[in-house]
């Protein structure tokens, strides 16, 4: 209807100008229903369909696709296109009018490489049809990587059209530059409090490239469980919370090629001294003593060979440049109260907070020792900040002003304030997740460029397989478009989003993964019938 | 049974009986790998064999070939081996050059019928027997023997249970070899019951489920397409239906439920469709108004029209090309016919006739039936009907129990088959029923004969849709439908008897976590609301 009126070939460059003429206003934008919002958006009015062999061109492409991760990600754009709806009408589309079919997506990649490199260009240009190709969309990106995001833009571009029964692009052309505002957009799951399943944590993955997330932080080891192989020390799983609640060495492995095919680093973390009581379950010479078991026993050489082995170990399957320390709350009392360590902390002339700082500062040495950069909790930084390692990453969670004093002094900082990133606090409803600005109060622009972004923490303490997509999502994806979209583009009151993100969640719900209602806090039911757009 | 299966069976019988002296009753609390459900008959002994990830599928019997056991033994090998080391992988791949010797190397699935036509009542059992290669035996391994595909398909179920991953092999094993299975389901209706028309369900949401289902052996997928809220179906004969949908977005189109059937039969489970008439159809409306008694008063559908029965018979026949199952779910519950006393139009067709508002209710119903009957379909009315106007119903109704606990008790002592579903303990949108109520529930409870107790095909558990969208609707089916499940597949003796806290709960809990690790989000065990989040940290087992 809107679109047969627009295929008239004469009246379109009219109404393509009138639309142009259009977008700035915000509405306009709103009504467009792409999560994150891009950089720089333009669209027409016309309607185009997709081919039912729609395939993926890449000539002119300097990038091989010899792993396949372009192609990968072709495919899986295309499954969840599908996934909607069986489409049924693509034998004689040719008769919707031959100018209006796509026959494919030609993607051009200018380096070659597919190694996925922290803070790289995920950049691209997503042109809907190409001006030189009618027939084709256009896909430009440095990386394969950013090439990935265009796809998932691209498949936020399509909708079943219910009477052809194929997919189609409305508003066409379409002329799309975007790029991230800032390189770390995290989320957090943590497998020690609960464990989580493989198919689950490919499950949060695939559901984080669909929002343009890019850093999985895996805190796998805690208080309660230690789920991971460690083959330098084979005991330590002996933490895990039952024999078959637990990840080999290849299992961790594979959900970093898993990630990395999707453009996903994974941060991998070991919380030390405190939150590793489950250490010593295989050995117990870590404790402290059998009845003081936290934190980790500073005295002891033998704390330092393990965290070596596991960061060696780490070292080989890991690839992420930071590797996550943790450090927060540490509870140093079990040290004085053990009289080995107290007589340890006398002879070192050694206060319990100097303790905590010469274990961090140990543990940083032994990392980067294994080539990683650091990133440690907030308090190490509160503590003793000036002492860090000028490679640390300061991750805040707890106070506000951290992000402003850390990079003040010239560190990097992840922000992840405990009051509206926190994904296990139910209470903090969608709006918190899209108003938390991670640059507040922060005007210089050195200072600017040291904050590499943020992340969401799922903390598992009620968070197992059954209840972990809907507490993640929607809200996370509230985030992610604080981290993705320009600043001047972000809505001041985020209610001015809702109908784009009702759409998103929706979209979630539609591509299988469980994303809760928006009415409330977190992890909410719906309380009465009704459209998942309206909810 | 060919010689040589035979002859293994013997083996294996003596085997077993040499090894376990109580074949009947083995405590499952002490005995890992867990089974869910419990199987009818089953013994084991004390050894562990591996499993090669590259095992071989070996098929026999005129059904062996199709393309339902292909398809499912690839959906089973990838579950059984989703660890990194598992099939395929390079790892597994430097094993095999290192020449490990696997005691399982094959598998092999003899089906005997040809036909692979999924109906009420299809042969279901299998036997399953697993044991070592060795030089007495002269088929090593695992075989699987069913009448149908469908036992197959159950087998298989079984079979992914008994495998576990051990870590510190990083092989896939079965401990208690060998094992010797037969087995089949107690009822032979063992339903769910989606409501999308409060919520809608996607497509992938409803193979999720569908999928999960078939971990615990349900069989009939009772589609509740539509309801007062929303017409999300594409009819073709009356196009303006689906525009009671919620959203452009919220719809299916033909294709698309022919795919859930398709996807459905894969897994053995039947798709019973649902239109409830005349009450719970005011969407209807909204594509033709004319199907309202008036425009401020919506329901039920106009007893007075020709058209109402027309959109119905036209509905059906649409129906009738994408549902293949013998059984048509036509409702009939919950009508408050105020509307047909309330507008003039209808009143005087009422008076005309000399009915009361009941008697157009009885009307309304048996014509939907005859239109039912004439496609070919069985009719399924909800109870309402049944304790209504009971002795006009055709006789071949099927009466689906939801309010009354002793209504089957009636239906059958009438002659009518029955499906128990009682709202008290079986509608699991009632979140403060815990697993042991749904478990103990028994739908033959107060029908003792013999000749009553076949006429109750079986059950159903019902997870209507006013709470439950795509961001909770598994974690409140599972895992209380499992617990019905068990309760409708195993021998009455095997639920009935012992302490459930010992016999069951172990079990339920394992199946909870075998679920989780299948990508199914099934909710703790241990709560006392349903798909509420764990307490507090902890092991899966133990919550």
């Amino acid at each position: 209807m809107r679109g047969r009126g627009a295929k008239i070939a004469g009246v379109l460059p009219l109404f393509t100008l009138f639309m142009a003429g259009a977008i700035s206003a915000f509405e306009d934008i709103e009504r467009l229903r792409i999560w994150p919002l891009p950089a720089e958006v333009s669209h027409g009015g016309r309607r185009m369909y997709l081919s039912g062999d729609f395939k993926l061109v890449t000539e002119r492409s300097k990038y091989e696709d010899t792993s396949g991760i372009l192609k990968e990600g072709f495919d899986r754009m295309l499954g969840v296109v599908r996934l909607s709806h069986v489409v049924s009408g693509g034998r004689n589309s040719s008769r919707s009018g031959g100018s209006a079919l796509l026959q494919g997506l030609h993607v051009i990649i200018s380096s070659s490489t597919d190694e996925l490199e922290y803070g790289a260009d995920e950049s691209y240009k997503l042109v809907v049809p190409s001006p030189e190709k009618p027939s084709y969309a256009h896909l430009e990106a440095k990386s394969v990587y950013g090439a990935l995001h265009g796809l998932q833009t691209f498949s936020q571009l399509c909708h079943f059209n219910l009477k052809k029964k194929i997919i189609e692009i409305l508003m066409t052309p379409w002329n799309i530059t975007d790029q991230p505002r800032f390189s770390y957009r995290g989320l957090l799951i943590d497998t020690s409090r609960h464990y989580l399943p493989l198919p689950v944590i490919k499950n949060v993955i695939e559901s984080m490239t669909y929002a343009k997330l890019n850093v999985l932080h895996w805190h796998i080891v805690d208080t309660q469980s230690f789920p991971l192989e460690i083959p330098s020390y084979p005991k330590l799983w002996n933490g895990a919370y039952s024999s078959s609640q637990r990840y080999t060495f290849d299992d961790a492995a594979e959900i970093v090629n898993y990630a990395q095919r999707r453009g996903i680093h994974v941060l991998a973390e070991i919380d030390v001294p405190g939150h590793a009581l489950s250490w010593g379950k295989g050995y117990p010479s870590l404790w402290p003593s059998k009845n003081c078991q936290e934190p980790l026993d500073v005295s002891s050489n033998f704390t330092f060979k393990v965290i070596d082995g596991i960061l060696s170990d780490f070292s080989k399957i890991f690839k992420f440049k930071f590797v996550h320390l943790g450090g927060d709350e540490v509870n140093t009392t079990c040290w004085s109260a053990t009289p080995r360590i107290a007589q340890w902390l006398k002879k070192h002339r050694m206060s319990e907070e100097e303790a905590y700082q010469y274990f961090v500062l140990r543990a940083q040495k032994i990392a980067l020792s294994h080539g990683y950069e650091i990133i440690n909790w907030e308090e190490t930084f509160n503590n003793f900040g000036s002492k860090l390692n000028p490679k640390t990453v300061v991750h805040n969670w707890l106070g506000t002003g951290v992000v402003e004093r850390v990079t003040a002094s010239g560190l990097r900082c992840i922000v992840s304030n405990q009051d509206k990133w926190y994904l296990d606090h139910i209470d903090a409803p969608w709006q918190g997740f899209y108003d938390n600005e991670p640059l507040q109060d922060i005007k210089d622009k050195k200072q600017q460029s040291l904050v590499l972004g943020g992340e969401v923490c799922m903390w598992g303490e009620h968070i197992d397989a059954s209840d972990i997509e809907q507490t993640i999502w929607p809200r996370a994806a509230a985030a992610a478009e604080r981290l993705w979209t320009p600043y001047a583009k972000l809505a001041t009151n985020p209610d001015k989003v809702t109908t784009r993100l009702a759409h998103f969640r929706c979209l979630l719900n539609q591509r299988g993964v469980a994303a809760a209602p928006l009415v409330g806090g977190g992890r909410v039911v719906p309380l009465e019938p009704g459209s998942c757009l309206a909810q | 049974m060919s010689p040589n299966l035979l002859l293994l069976l013997l083996i294996l019988m003596f085997l077993s009986l040499s090894i376990t002296s109580s074949l009947s009753s083995p405590s499952p609390a002490d005995s890992p790998p867990y089974l869910w459900p419990l199987p009818a008959e089953f013994s084991f002994g004390n050894e562990t064999l591996s499993v090669d990830p590259s095992v071989a599928l070996i098929v026999a019997g005129n059904g062996g070939g199709s393309p339902i056991v292909r398809a499912a033994f690839e959906r089973y090998m990838g579950m059984i081996f989703k660890h990194a080391s598992g099939r395929a992988s390079l790892l597994a791949r430097i094993r095999f050059l290192r020449m490990v010797e696997y005691d399982i190397t094959s598998l092999k699935i003899v089906v005997h019928s040809g036909s692979d036509e999924l109906h009420l009542g299809v042969d279901e059992s299998y036997t399953l027997m697993v044991s070592k290669k060795n030089e007495q035996s002269i088929v090593g391994a695992v075989t699987i023997e069913a009448n149908t595909v469908y036992g197959a398909l159950r087998g298989l179920e079984t079979f992914s249970q008994l495998c576990a991953f051990d870590y510190l092999t990083k092989s896939v094993q079965i401990y208690k070899a060998p094992w010797y299975i037969q087995d089949k389901p107690r009822f032979q209706y063992r339903g769910l019951l989606i409501d999308t028309s409060r919520h809608y369900l996607p497509i992938d949401v409803i193979k999720q489920i569908i999928e999960s289902m078939s971990f615990a052996k349900l069989n009939v997928l009772h589609w509740h397409i539509v309801d007062e809220q929303s017409f999300p179906l594409e009819t073709p004969t009356y196009p303006n239906l689906w525009k009671g949908a919620y959203s452009r977005w919220e719809r299916y189109t033909v294709e698309d439920a022919s795919e859930i059937v398709r996807f459905a039969k894969m897994r053995g489970i039947n798709v019973m469709p649902e239109v409830d008439v005349p009450g719970h159809a005011e969407s209807w409306g909204t594509g033709y108004p004319d199907l309202w008694p008036s425009l401020s008063c919506r329901e039920p559908l106009d007893v007075t029209k020709n058209f109402t029965f027309d959109v119905i018979s036209g509905i059906l026949a649409d129906m009738r090309k994408i549902f293949p199952f013998e059984l048509f779910h036509l409702g009939g519950d919950e009508v408050n016919t105020d509307c047909w006393k309330n507008t003039t139009h209808v009143k005087e067709w009422l008076q005309g006739r000399n009915f009361t508002t009941k008697d157009a209710y009885k009307y309304f119903v048996l014509r939907a039936q005859q239109i039912a009957i004439s496609k070919n379909w069985t009719p399924v009315n909800w109870e309402e009907t049944f304790s209504s106007f009971g002795k006009y119903l055709d006789p071949r109704t099927v009466v689906h129990n939801w309010l009354v606990s002793d209504i089957c008790q009636k239906a059958v002592a009438k002659g009518f088959r029955c499906i128990f579903s009682n709202q008290g303990y079986w509608y699991l949108d009632h979140l403060d029923v815990p697993w042991d109520e749904v478990y103990n529930t028994e739908p033959l409870h107060g029908i003792n004969e013999t000749s009553h107790q076949k006429l109750v095909i079986g059950g159903e558990v019902c997870m209507w849709g006013e709470t439950a969208d795509t961001s909770v609707v598994l974690q409140t089916i599972w895992p209380r439908a499992a617990a019905a499940a068990e309760r409708m597949w195993s021998t009455r003796e095997a639920v009935s008897k012992g302490n459930i806290t010992l016999t069951a709960l172990p079990r339920l809990r394992y199946f909870r976590c075998l679920l989780n690790n299948r990508g199914v989000p099934a909710a703790p065990v241990d709560n006392f609301y349903a798909r509420r989040p764990p307490s507090g940290p902890g092991s899966c087992y133990a919550q």
